[in-house]
């Protein structure tokens, strides 16, 4: 039973990456509880969509009967606005009277009395009807302001008029930035998309970043793991192998939205997004990138070094959830950030490590991330993330093995030096 | 100290290392060095130090001063001499399937995976565990856990191979089983160092040992050099009579109509029976053993510690 190892290969650190992505990948993807979390959302979500798809085939259909029936009212014209004609196409009858007009609602002998008054715009429509139901009801409202809108159309007698009256115009904006004609909300739309992503990678797996490296801790595995390979290897291999489950939950939950928007958006009402009006510039894609790149490098490394000094999950997540929170504090100032982002507070968040990430992706995509900042919050991400992942492994190496206990991190800083170790 | 033998290059060199937890010091200046190929017993009871040690040689612990080599520098996994370690904190991946975890660390260690493979169930075989590749190690018994455990600690044909309490969890025939695996890899070549409290898998497996309390070393060398240290020899007699004292020998066990008397002063046995003689004690029987290591625990931490070990 002897097998003695390949030692030779010179690539050793990235096989054993390699074995270490793999190993952490393919566990967690066989896991049961795993594929019940990732296929809730889309179930629930074809839920959702089963119930919007059958509610708005309901409306359209009762909306179709609604336009085909034949509403019985009488009205009522101090304001002298509404023409007999177009009353009476609507169904309408002009009554002189209005206690008898209301006494023969009361009486089931017609549908719904409307009493315009002499000035509509200063003074209320009174409708009254025969009750139908709570949503049947709005028939009566919407039936007596659509007679006074084709009142008021008739009276101005120009569709031009009319439909600047009403405000129905199109209007086509263009802005400029430094002399080049600038993208609009097409432009900040595709650099968003980067923050979308940085929020979907952390919420779905910081948890698991968080419970991996406490596992060894937990089953004890530690110090067969430390005097088997590196824990650099060890914790790249787990951020890894995260990233790519996170890709597979994110192509599980697009799969359905895919689907139905491609097939069913008519039926889903779902909008009808124009892809052509979005501008992809390179500059703040690229500086979107490097932020979730930096920010996801950032938090793995705050989690890592949490994992290691805490002795349970559940310990961990006394300092996890205040982590987390840090991260949606900025969408508390999205209006100052957006409205005013040379302000101290936008400042401070844009430079603050925790707050960074979010501020910065906000302010790049909405263009008000000029480059010297951008560099700036970059280079402190990075420089940040890698710090930390440094430390977060120095804990894992000289912590988890502190199976029982909360390790005490100046303790641990305060190791003695290499060359004592014979270095 | 010094060992008796031969001077070899030894694999396991481990100088003046001290280290301390707070302003506890747990290790004292201990010195001493492991040869390849022989296997060395890591002695001491609770709390003396032996796995503070191993932790420190393996890297997991920064020491506080002093040089902890292998293999002629720091230890660094898949850097050097193939490592075999078995720890005190025993633990694998619980949730993931035996044959699984085990392909998993002989990955690590350097084996392809058809070889790990087969490794894995080759050795599940030998170990009656074969219908358990499959199987959550956590639905598997303790006494099963250390057998995998211990196979992941020997796939990859360790050079050096440290076992810390071994034993500990197994069943008398499991044990008989790791003893009989141990003692393969001695065969095999292999240097081992195992922390243990089983004196007799010491005296019949190592070459040589050292003795540890409170941080520092009490006896080392070989089995034979201990022994010699503590006495070497002891008298056991059976008599009648009165037993007297004397300066030529020290009672080390007595009940009644016997006796263990360890030698003194340079005494040999026909001092000591020509002093029983001319003390009136009438021997019945007088035979000479070697003193054993389990009597030398006894010495050095005292009766009520290798009770409790």
């Amino acid at each position: 039973m002897t097998t003695t190892p390949t030692r030779a290969s010179s690539f050793l650190g990235r096989h054993n990456l390699g074995t270490v992505v793999g190993f952490e990948f393919i566990r967690t993807i066989k896991k049961r509880r795993f594929w019940i979390a990732t296929l809730a959302i889309p179930v629930v979500m074809a839920i959702i969509f089963t119930l919007v798809f059958a509610s708005n085939s309901s409306t359209r259909a009762t909306s179709e009967a609604q336009k085909n029936a034949t509403l019985s009212f009488t009205y009522t014209d101090a304001s002298g606005i509404i023409p007999d004609a177009v009353a009476t196409a609507m169904g309408g009858h002009k009554s002189t009277d209005p206690d008898t007009a209301l006494a023969d609602v009361k009486a089931g002998r017609s549908d719904a009395y409307f009493a315009y008054p002499a000035n509509p715009a200063t003074e209320h429509v009174k409708v009254y009807g025969a009750d139908k139901g709570i949503f049947a009801d709005n028939t009566y409202e919407a039936v007596a302001k659509q007679l006074l809108t084709i009142a008021a159309q008739a009276r101005i007698g120009s569709p031009v008029l009319t439909a600047a009256a009403g405000g129905n115009v199109t209007v086509d904006t263009q802005t400029f930035r430094n002399g080049q004609v600038a993208g609009g909300f097409g432009t900040a739309l595709p650099p968003l998309m980067f923050l979308v992503l940085f929020y979907v990678s952390i919420i779905l797996l910081s948890s698991q970043m968080l419970n991996s490296t406490l596992e060894e801790k937990e089953n004890r595995v530690t110090e067969m793991i430390l005097t088997t390979l590196n824990p650099t290897t060890l914790i790249v291999g787990k951020i890894i192998s995260l990233f790519l489950v996170g890709l597979v939950q994110i192509g599980v939950f697009l799969t359905p939205v895919a689907i139905g928007y491609a097939f069913f958006r008519d039926r889903l009402a779902l909008p009808d997004v124009d892809l052509t009006s979005l501008v992809f510039e390179p500059g703040p894609l690229l500086v979107g990138a490097l932020l979730l790149l930096g920010g996801f490098t950032l938090f793995t490394a705050m989690l890592v070094a949490i994992g290691a000094i805490m002795p349970t999950a559940k310990e961990a997540g006394v300092i996890f959830g205040p982590l987390m929170a840090l991260i949606f504090v900025p969408f508390y100032a999205i209006s100052l950030i957006l409205s005013d982002p040379h302000s101290a507070v936008v400042q401070a968040f844009t430079y603050f490590p925790l707050s960074a990430p979010v501020t910065a992706m906000l302010r790049n995509g909405f263009g008000t991330l000029n480059t010297t900042e951008a560099i700036i919050v970059i280079a402190e991400l990075f420089i940040l993330g890698t710090l930390v992942l440094r430390l977060a492994v120095h804990l894992f190496r000289y912590g988890s093995i502190q199976y029982s206990s909360k390790l005490s991190v100046t303790k641990t800083l305060r190791r003695t030096p290499p060359e004592l170790t014979g270095k | 100290m010094t060992a008796g033998g031969a001077a070899i290059e030894p694999l396991v060199r481990i100088e003046n290392f001290r280290m301390d937890f707070g302003e506890t010091r747990v290790i004292r200046d201990l010195s001493f060095d492991v040869r390849a190929g022989e296997t060395f017993g890591f002695l001491g009871s609770n709390g003396s130090g032996k796995t503070t040690t191993l932790r420190a040689l393996l890297g997991i612990y920064q020491p506080t001063a002093g040089v902890l080599h292998i293999g002629g520098k720091v230890f660094e996994p898949r850097d050097g001499v193939r490592l075999g370690y078995l720890p005190e904190e025993r633990g694998l991946y619980k949730k993931e399937a035996v044959l699984d975890v085990m392909v998993y660390f002989g990955r690590l260690k350097g084996l392809s995976k058809a070889q790990a493979r087969s490794w894995s169930l080759e050795y599940l075989d030998r170990v009656e565990l074969a219908d358990k590749a499959s199987t959550r190690l956590d639905k598997l018994s303790g006494g099963e856990q250390q057998k995998i455990q211990l196979g992941v600690t020997i796939m990859n044909d360790p050079e050096l191979l440290i076992l810390d309490e071994p034993t500990k969890g197994f069943d008398p025939v499991n044990r008989r089983l790791l003893m009989d695996i141990i003692e393969e890899q001695k065969l095999a070549g292999s240097t081992v160092i195992m922390v243990t409290h089983q004196m007799e898998e010491v005296e019949r497996l190592c070459d040589r040992v050292i003795l540890l309390k409170d941080g520092t070393s009490r006896a080392y060398g070989t089995v034979a050099e201990v022994q010699e240290q503590f006495g070497g020899t002891l008298y056991r007699i059976t008599y009648t009579g009165p037993l007297p004292g004397s300066d030529l020998y020290e009672v080390t066990a007595a009940d009644v109509g016997s006796a263990d008397l360890a030698p003194r002063n340079g005494a040999d046995e026909t001092a000591v029976l020509r002093e029983l003689v001319t003390s009136g004690v009438a021997v019945r029987s007088f035979t000479t053993e070697r003193v054993s290591l389990e009597e030398i625990f006894i010495r050095v931490y005292g009766k009520e510690t290798a009770d409790l070990t």
